[in-house]
Formats: structure tokens, sequence, C-alpha cells
């Protein structure tokens, strides 16, 4: 039996997590017995589950001295600086729903990082089953600072200065600090009377009381902090972003042949029943018009594209449609997620969490050139890439004569003929260290070639 | 209670009075809004609760 301590659980001095044979388990210490006993015995950890606000978890064995719970597992843990903004601000809202949840159950968020939350079948959900504490009549919200850093401020700067700022957790993993926040918004925010309390004086009495550690009770009523919360909530809800990017609609924008588009996604259709397939990764995947052909026949699907908005789109259909095996991330491939943290393994990067996803199938639709011309990666180090994904891989191959491959070529200007191997025959062969080709078909009435190959 | 792992800041425990105050100012606003509206008979769109599969009761409102 192989036990793993999670590198990534090493804060919270309640439990930690560990990976036995493949399922997520859960430590919980003595100190956190007490709770944890209240939690079970009141139905509340029922509550949570029942509301899909909470992973689920189930007692394994008990001892004097440790619990270990066995908690749902999630096929591919999602980070904040991987979400659209849609996906951003309800990952905020769940987190103030719970909250006032807790309240009204005698309890309270002792931490409110977005860490905490993962997007798994179409919705948020929040993963860390100890951040639960009893609730002191008239204390104010601990983790409320912390909220401010992970959540509110991404979003606000997001708000103002458009969608790159939904990374700035990567850069910050313990959020952004209020001074800096604080000093980066424009004037305008301090008319704003949700940011002028929430940001511009919270950041200025932190400072004030930078190294003043007194002890602050009972000053918040309850009902106090559930107008403090449903403030908060009301404003992330209306929250907007206006940025247009380059692949927004993109299915609107491109002028694709009717039949040719019709004969792709019959291929992919039948390529994925062939292989057998229950779990994808779509690279490029845009709003998830292809992959959601395969909603049929998939359990599981990752849609990665690098436009937030795109990525945006792609959510909204999720809820719309309830649909549950759809999975959208942003992602630039020129620029994965690293591994970021403590020894670097505290957040772990696309390609590792993708490797342990142990998928059965990528999709690379209408990438190949734009990584290639775009991103001047050659073919043999693009292969290497997808050869990570998934033992399967169906890629589009846009040959030189396709509209697109000669408008990136043509923008490459003097630099034109360095592109000179962008073709086949060249793809064909720098594929062929890491893939056999299985398939290969021209579509009709278009310019461009589906592969379909298997990893050797 | 269990120890917290960082610093909640004591600034940050007493600015929520603040925040609050302010809040609850904002909400009793839109609820008066919202009252004077209704009576006009000017519907609020309302946004479909993400969460409302488990919960199509709910009123976060």
């Amino acid at each position: 039996m192989e036990s793993k301590r999670n590198t990534s659980s090493f804060r919270d001095p309640s439990g930690y997590v560990f990976i036995e044979d493949d399922s997520v388990k859960r430590v919980v210490n003595h100190i956190y017995f007490e709770q944890y006993n209240q939690l079970t015995s009141s139905g509340f950890y029922q509550l949570l589950f029942d509301k899909k606000y909470l992973v689920s978890h189930q007692e394994v064995s008990r001892t004097d001295s440790e619990i270990i719970i066995e908690a749902s597992k999630i096929p591919f843990i999602n980070y904040p600086y991987e979400w659209s903004f849609l996906q951003y601000k309800h990952a905020a809202l769940l987190t103030l729903k719970i909250q006032k949840l807790c309240l009204e159950n005698n309890f309270t968020l002792k931490d409110a990082s977005a860490f905490n939350i993962t997007f798994h079948e179409g919705k948020p959900i929040f993963i860390d089953t100890l951040s639960f504490d009893f609730y002191q009549e008239n204390n104010p919200w601990l983790a409320y600072k912390q909220f401010v850093m992970h959540f509110l401020g991404p979003l606000v700067l997001t708000k103002y200065f458009g969608q790159d700022h939904l990374k700035t957790l990567a850069l910050h993993l313990e959020g952004i600090s209020l001074q800096k926040l604080s000093n980066l918004l424009p004037l305008k925010s301090y008319w704003s009377p949700i940011l002028l309390t929430n940001i511009h004086l919270l950041a200025k009495y932190d400072k004030k009381y930078e190294s003043d550690k007194k002890k602050v009770n009972n000053n918040l009523s309850k009902a106090s902090q559930i107008k403090l919360l449903d403030g908060l909530y009301d404003y992330i809800l209306n929250l907007s972003v206006n940025e247009k990017t380059e692949w927004d609609h993109y299915y609107n924008q491109i002028n694709y042949n009717e039949v040719a588009y019709q004969v792709k996604k019959e291929f992919v259709k039948d390529w994925f029943s062939s292989i057998k397939g229950k779990s994808l990764i779509d690279i490029g995947g845009n709003d998830g018009t292809f992959s959601r052909e395969l909603k049929e026949l998939a359990d599981f699907m990752i849609v990665a594209d690098v436009d937030a908005n795109a990525v945006e789109q792609n959510y909204k259909q999720i809820l719309k449609n309830k649909e549950k095996s759809i999975l959208p991330i942003v992602v630039d491939v020129l620029n994965p997620v690293a591994n970021y943290g403590f020894n670097n393994q505290e957040r772990f990067s696309f390609i590792d969490r993708v490797e342990e996803a142990n998928l059965d199938a990528g999709l690379a639709l209408a990438v190949i050139h734009h990584i290639t011309l775009s991103g001047n990666i050659p073919f043999s180090l693009s292969a290497q890439f997808f050869s990570k994904m998934a033992p399967n891989l169906l890629i589009e191959f846009p040959t030189r004569a396709d509209s697109w491959v000669q408008f990136l070529l043509d923008s490459k200007r003097e630099f034109k003929s360095h592109f000179d191997f962008y073709n086949e025959e060249n793809f064909e062969n720098e594929y062929a260290v890491y893939f056999e080709i299985v398939h290969k078909v021209k579509i009709d009435s278009s310019e461009r070639i589906l592969y379909s190959l298997k990893r050797r | 209670m269990i120890p917290l792992y960082f610093d909640p800041g004591t600034g940050a425990l007493i600015v929520q009075f603040l925040a609050a105050a302010v809040a609850g100012v904002l909400l009793f606003y839109r609820t008066v809004l919202h009252k004077i509206k209704s009576i006009l008979g000017i519907k609020d769109k309302k946004e479909d609760d993400f969460m409302d599969e488990t919960d199509p009761t709910e009123d976060h409102k």
C-alpha cells in the first residue's frame, strides 16, 4: 500500500491530505476533533454535501490521535489562475454563500483561500473539509482580509484592467497585498462605497494596525456580518468586465465551410468511438463546440483555451445546459501553468496534472499552425508536448494552401522563408518520433488534413 | 477555536464594522428602490443562481 502526503497540504495544523492507492484521504488531527465531531453530528457536513457546496467524504478510521476520512476524488484540480472571469466570480460567491450558511448554523469559515475552491461537474466546489470552526458570538470574520486578497482584489483589478489579472494568484500565492491593491486601483474606485470600505479603508486600517496584535472581539454582531457578506455578494454578482479578445465568438467570426464543418464533427465522433475513449483533453477547444459533440460518449473532458472570453462562453453553456462532464479552463499552450510554491511542489503544473489524470485522448483542432507559426515552436517540440497529453491524439493540420496559414506566413515578412519546413511531410516525419499515424484524411472542400495518431 | 495559520490583521477586524454599516445602508437603499420599482411594475432582471440545481428555492436577496 502506497501512501504519500500531499505536498500542498501543510498550512493548517488541523490535518493534512494524503494519497493512498489512488484515493484521496485526509488526516484529522486531535486539535480538530471537537469541530469535526460537531460538524458531523449536527448534520452540517451533510447539508454542505447535499447542496454540493463541499466535496463529500466518508470516515474510514478513528483512533485517539487521528481520524482518517476519504474524500470523493476530483479528476482534475484546477486553480484560480485557470478560471475565466465568471468562474472566478462564482468561486467568490460560493465562498460567501458558505460563510453565510455557516453563520446560520453557528459555524464560521476560518480561511477563505481561493485554492479552497475548484471546478468540478460544471460548478465550483469547496474542497477544504477542515476550514470550518465554531462561531463565537459577535466575533468578526477572521478570513475577511484573506477573502479580499484572494477574491475581491483580483476580480476588481480585472474589472478595471482586464483579464490578465485573473492570474494574480499565480504571482501572489497568498493573495495580492492590500496596500498594492489600493494603490493600483483608479481614483474613481473611491466612489464605490463597497470598494472604499472593503479595499481602500481596509488597506489603511491594515497598515495603521500593522504592528498592533491586539485581540479584536465582540465588535460585529452576526446580523452585521451577514450584511457585510450580502454587500460583498451583491457587488461581486454585478461585477462585469468588458474586454474584447482575439478568439471571442470564434465560430461566428470564421467563415467555415458548412460541409467541412460537419465532416470534421463526424470524424471527431467516429475517432473517439474507435479508440473507445472515456476522457479527453481538447487543446485550443475554444467554447467547447467540438467536445460537446462527444457529450454522449465521454465521462470527462477538459476544454482548454488561451482565450478567457471563449472559456467563459463555454462555462455559460455548461451552466445553461447543466453539463457535468466538461471542465473549461484557461491554458496558454506557449506558457502553461508551472509548478508554484515551496519546493515547487505546492501548486502543480498543467502538464503534471494532465499526466496524473491519465486521459484517454487529446484533441487539437486548428491549433498546430498557431503553435508553429505564431509561437515559432518546431514540430518536434509540439509533438513532444502533445505526447504528454494522452495516448491518442486527433490533430488537424492546415496545409500551406490554407488561408489562415498564408496569413500567418505573410505576417512573418522577411522571416517567412524560415518556415519553409511547414508542410505535411515534415509534420509527419517529426510527429512519427512520438506517434504512429493510424488514419489520415483530407477534409473535403478545405485545405486541411485530420490525423488520428497513437502514441508509441 | 483553532489557531489560524495566517494573520487575520487587526485593522481588517476593526474595519469590518464600518464595511458592514455601509453595506447595510446600501442594502436598505436597494430594498427601497426595489419596492418602488415593483409598485411601478418594473421587474428586476434576475440572474439565474449558478448553484440553483441543488437549491431551487433559495433566494439570496
